[in-house]
């Protein structure tokens, strides 16, 4: 006999004091772990943990384009694959990739095109393969940011980083940074990216409903959160070098 | 044969010294500090022009940050020096390939860069040997090319190089042609010009503590052969260093302290 377990959602996403189901205040922000180049093998790497979330990424490039006829001729191609791990979700989640990994790849090729600088690699890619050990809501917004953190380590010459955030409507009330359960039970769903050298929107996805005032008022929200998050990636790359100069200048660098 | 490949990585040392990257890397008005892809690095456009690895934003208001490197200025323009990166081939450029595939028009060769180069049979014609006494002679015209197998190690010079095309390699010239010993080891290409080293001090400092030859090239290789396997390792720890805390101040003295403790620890005279 097959276990079928039915997805029960609770009715109220917010507790009796007020703050969500995972004790958070309507727009506090998961807690957020960042590394970059832990993969020895691959030319730029970085690791996220954003809540549950557990995201390997790693970039190669630029390099040859295999199979030859994607290759263009007057300018480089960036090729995501986005995968999921077959433990990342409660069901054994199907190892081929599906229409959603699909999708999810494309718009995060998307999101990342503009940072780079393609025209300077004709007839070759950069590649950047993103594994989603475990999920739990908002993976493609923590994918984006993730790859920018791979792009930049592997040295790749970008106009800027690009952050990303999920802001969503819950029984009524807009929060920051949904998690997995408020993501599927929740009112509307707001994916959003921004890349820093023009602060425009790289990714904007839209699930649920809204109206135009909470719509306007949750892009406000989104880019206030964006913005810490953001600093967080610039000490992320950083910290690497200075840890090593600081090593030998006895704490003393100066900034 | 030895010694004339000896005298060859000598003169070879000198043309490394005249790069404009090792006086750039090594200026003493580089500020150690760090910056990022998208950092600001002035608003100030009037004074302050951008160079390598910056660019002006769309209202030319703010000099921004292509990569994740170190910020110089350099009279009025101001640089990005990258700690990681890609090695681009130049023309000119003295590099080390390995061979990786050859049909009878050309021999494909590893660069460590995003193309492959092509090695064509009329650039390893053999150097100081003519096709026969006078002009003459019973000798073939392909006798007169160097003939490499798969695997081998080449030292090579860049010929033409483009974003379009393969780069053309030649081993015709002095000191190219291939290595027959030696270890060849890796490291970042934006970190060779501090194995190098000002006007190549460090380079010098290496091969004069670990009694070694060692031939450094622009895509990140460098081919290096000691009296023994215990001074090879030495010099590989201290190589690995170097490659670690580029960006570090007063390196080569602790490169020469390392290598003098190492000394005693290891038991190598």
């Amino acid at each position: 006999m097959p276990l079928i377990i039915k997805d029960e959602y609770p009715e109220k996403l917010f507790r009796e004091d007020g703050k969500r189901l995972d004790g958070r205040d309507k727009h506090e922000l998961r807690p957020i772990k960042m590394e970059v180049g832990l993969l020895k093998n691959a030319d730029g790497s970085a690791y996220l943990e954003w809540g549950n979330n557990k995201i390997f990424c790693a970039v190669y490039g630029p390099r040859d384009v295999h199979p030859h006829y994607l290759a263009k001729p007057d300018k480089g191609i960036l090729r995501v694959f986005y995968r999921m791990a077959t433990f990342s979700v409660f069901e054994r989640k199907r190892p081929a990739p599906g229409r959603r990994e699909k999708e999810i790849s494309m718009i995060l090729g998307d999101c990342l095109e503009p940072l780079l600088f393609l025209e300077l690699y004709p007839g070759n890619s950069f590649e950047v393969f993103i594994n989603v050990m475990d999920a739990d809501g908002g993976t493609r917004c923590a994918c984006a940011t993730v790859a920018a953190l791979a792009l930049a380590d592997a040295g790749v010459p970008m106009r800027s980083l690009v952050t990303a955030i999920a802001v969503g409507k819950i029984d009524g009330e807009l929060v920051t940074d949904l998690s997995g359960i408020e993501d599927k039970a929740g009112e509307a769903d707001l994916p959003c990216a921004i890349t820093w050298f023009n602060e425009e929107l790289s990714l904007l996805q839209f699930d649920g409903s809204m109206d135009l005032k909470e719509f306007d008022e949750s892009i406000t929200l989104a880019k206030n959160a964006l913005i810490k998050i953001h600093e967080m990636q610039l000490n992320t790359l950083k910290n690497k070098y200075i840890a090593i100069q600081e090593e030998y200048s006895g704490g003393k660098n100066k900034k | 044969m030895e010694n004339e490949e000896d005298k060859s990585i000598e003169e070879t040392i000198t043309d490394n010294d005249e790069a404009e990257e090792t006086a750039e890397f090594n200026g003493e008005d580089i500020s150690r500090e760090v910056v990022v892809p998208g950092e600001v690095l002035t608003e100030d456009t009037k004074n302050f022009l951008p160079g390598r690895g910056t660019i002006l934003n769309k209202e030319r208001t703010k000099i921004i940050s292509l990569n994740i490197g170190l910020k110089q200025i350099n009279k009025n323009y101001i640089n990005v020096l990258p700690l990681k990166g890609f090695y681009t081939p130049r023309a000119g450029d003295k590099i080390i390939a390995l061979v990786t595939d050859k049909n009878p028009v050309k021999y494909r060769c590893d660069i460590n860069a995003k193309d492959e180069g092509v090695l064509k049979p009329r650039n390893t014609v053999k150097r100081g040997k003519t096709r026969g006494f006078r002009g003459g002679g019973s000798e073939s015209a392909d006798l007169s090319t160097e003939k490499y197998q798969i695997g081998d190690i080449l030292i090579v010079k860049v010929l033409s190089a483009d974003r379009l095309n393969q780069p053309e390699l030649t081993t015709v010239g002095q000191y190219l042609g291939k290595r027959r010993d030696g270890i060849v080891i890796s490291i970042d290409p934006p970190k060779i010009p501090r194995v190098i080293g000002r006007n190549g001090s460090m380079i010098k400092m290496l091969k004069n503590l670990t009694k070694s030859n060692i031939f450094v090239t622009q895509n990140g290789r460098i081919w290096l052969k000691g009296e023994n396997i215990a001074y090879e390792r030495l010099l590989i720890d201290a190589i690995k260093k170097i490659e670690r805390e580029a960006h570090t101040v007063g390196l080569t003295d602790r490169i020469s302290e390392y290598i003098d403790n190492e000394k005693k620890i290891r038991g190598v005279n």
